[in-house]
């Protein structure tokens, strides 16, 4: 295993993360800043309780949740699109990395940036709630397989992609979307009873109850689906993009 | 011992809306000996960049086989690559990023430790005559300096054999004179040179042994005393090669 080249790979990519800092970090910062401030606090506290906790604290989870699978989504698309775009990676094909180890580096680096967004979303909701952990293995469990998921996801987009444009829709018609109709900010037994049916086949209502779960010990659905939902993208979505990279789909002549 | 060995190589773009089925590398074999300068010629779209991205991973091949120093670069890929350093004929380097830190992270991508990769990249960037160019983002470097960074890539991890895909193309007399120098110098002290140009008089100045390739064929392959021991330069031959006998020249 080259695991030196692996580690370039992940410098690099943070390098640029890094380099993009208002539009990559402050950004989302901002936004869930924004999020917690109106909706937790000033929303929350005319509405109360919800499933038995405080509103800013069934919120701040979803918020996580959301920020760390864009997070995942955007590093994975746009690192993979970039390289292709600017050329530049010839570097890493013509290098002696496998098709293996070329997915493992942007994998981590998209942890990279998970963990730094996701660190900073967590920073900021400490300001305005306990933002408690309860099942502290569970919580890494969803932060770590909810982030594989969507930079695999990302990695096929990044392959797919023809403009920058086409990064932006799988963002903004599905991740965006499926969030905020996976009970980011309401309970399901909110829902009238027709549409708790189509909750509950939302795959992200899955992620965000059980990661809400994890940190306040409140989940509206059977967790079981819900990693066992993740395993199965992380091997269906894993497979799909080794397949595409061992083809040198748009990587390789 | 062969650098590169080319045997039976094939290479066929599918059909296209707009074309059909084209054959950019028809059965070409080849050897390439360790220590040698060997020019790559023909016409554009003739299958010689077609040919560079199936020795070092950038492209697929159905048919045929390639070793580099005796490792095979589809089942040794790693070790085959180890030994290639490829200056390609486009500026794909990130463009925001300086040439020391892209020298950097390539290094890192082809194994060298930290230190040994600030070492070296210091003493590839000086050997190229980089000053403080070496810390500016590619995108504000002159033609000159930004060619001088794709083969400063190549260099990087000291390979054995520098696959060169037109690196004096556009840029001015003196620094194609000091890219010649500069190749030379590196062919002395025993790298391999695969080069391709479209400067005849490049190949002719450089190349102990030449390959003419047209229409994905491999048409000549000789040294360059055996080509032009008839009185007729380089150009004339190829001319003759590449156009058929249409200009007379034949």
């Amino acid at each position: 295993m080259n695991l030196i080249g692996i580690q370039a790979f992940i410098e690099r990519e943070t390098e640029r993360m890094f380099r993009l800092g208002t539009q990559v970090l402050f950004s989302p910062w901002i936004s869930a800043l924004l999020y917690i401030l109106i909706f937790g606090r000033i929303v929350g506290a005319r509405i109360g309780e919800i499933s038995g906790v405080p509103y800013i604290d069934f919120v701040v989870p979803g918020l996580l949740m959301m920020n760390i699978s864009q997070a995942a989504f955007g590093h994975a698309s746009s690192a993979l699109y970039f390289n292709r775009f600017l050329g530049n990676i010839t570097e890493i094909i013509t290098a002696p990395l496998s098709y293996f180890e070329i997915m493992i580096g942007f994998l981590a680096s998209s942890l990279v940036r998970v963990l730094v967004i996701g660190g900073g979303v967590y920073a900021i909701a400490l300001f305005f709630t306990t933002a408690s952990i309860e099942h502290f293995w569970l919580f890494l469990f969803y932060i770590f397989s909810i982030s594989i998921v969507f930079a695999l996801a990302g990695l096929i987009v990044g392959l797919w992609a023809e403009h920058f444009e086409h990064l932006a829709i799988p963002g903004t018609f599905i991740i965006i979307p499926l969030t905020f109709l996976g009970g980011l900010f309401n309970s399901i037994h909110m829902l009238p009873a027709k549409l708790q049916i189509f909750a509950k086949l939302n795959p992200f209502f899955y992620f965000i109850d059980g990661l809400r779960y994890s940190m306040i010990g409140v989940s509206e659905s059977n967790r079981l689906i819900g990693v066992l939902l993740l395993l199965f993208l992380i091997l269906l979505l894993g497979s799909i993009v080794w397949v595409l990279f061992k083809n040198g789909y748009k990587l390789r002549n | 011992m062969n650098a590169l060995e080319i045997k039976n190589l094939v290479k066929k773009y599918p059909a296209t809306k707009l074309t059909g089925e084209k054959i950019a590398v028809d059965n070409v074999s080849f050897t390439v000996k360790k220590g040698e300068f060997f020019g790559f010629l023909g016409p554009n779209g003739a299958g010689k960049t077609t040919t560079i991205n199936a020795i070092t991973g950038i492209g697929t091949f159905p048919e045929g086989e390639i070793k580099v120093f005796g490792y095979d670069v589809v089942k040794d890929y790693r070790e085959a690559r180890k030994k290639i350093g490829l200056s390609p004929q486009e500026f794909n380097v990130d463009m925001f990023v300086p040439p020391k830190d892209t020298l950097y992270y390539v290094g890192g991508f082809f194994g060298m430790s930290k230190k040994e990769r600030i070492k070296r990249a210091d003493e590839v960037l000086k050997e190229l005559g980089f000053g403080r160019e070496a810390d500016l983002p590619f995108r504000a470097l002159s033609g000159g300096f930004k060619r001088r960074v794709m083969l400063a890539r190549a260099m990087m991890h000291d390979p054995e054999i520098l696959i060169l895909d037109e690196p004096t193309s556009g840029v001015d007399v003196e620094l194609r004179h000091d890219l010649w120098r500069i190749l030379q110098e590196l062919n002395k002290k025993g790298k391999t040179i695969f080069l391709t140009t479209h400067y005849l008089e490049e190949a002719e100045k450089l190349c102990d042994r030449i390959g003419i390739i047209f229409n994905g064929k491999l048409v000549t392959l000789d040294s360059k005393r055996e080509l032009i021991k008839d009185g007729k330069s380089i150009e004339e031959h190829y001319l003759s090669m590449v156009t058929d006998g249409k200009n007379g020249i034949k």
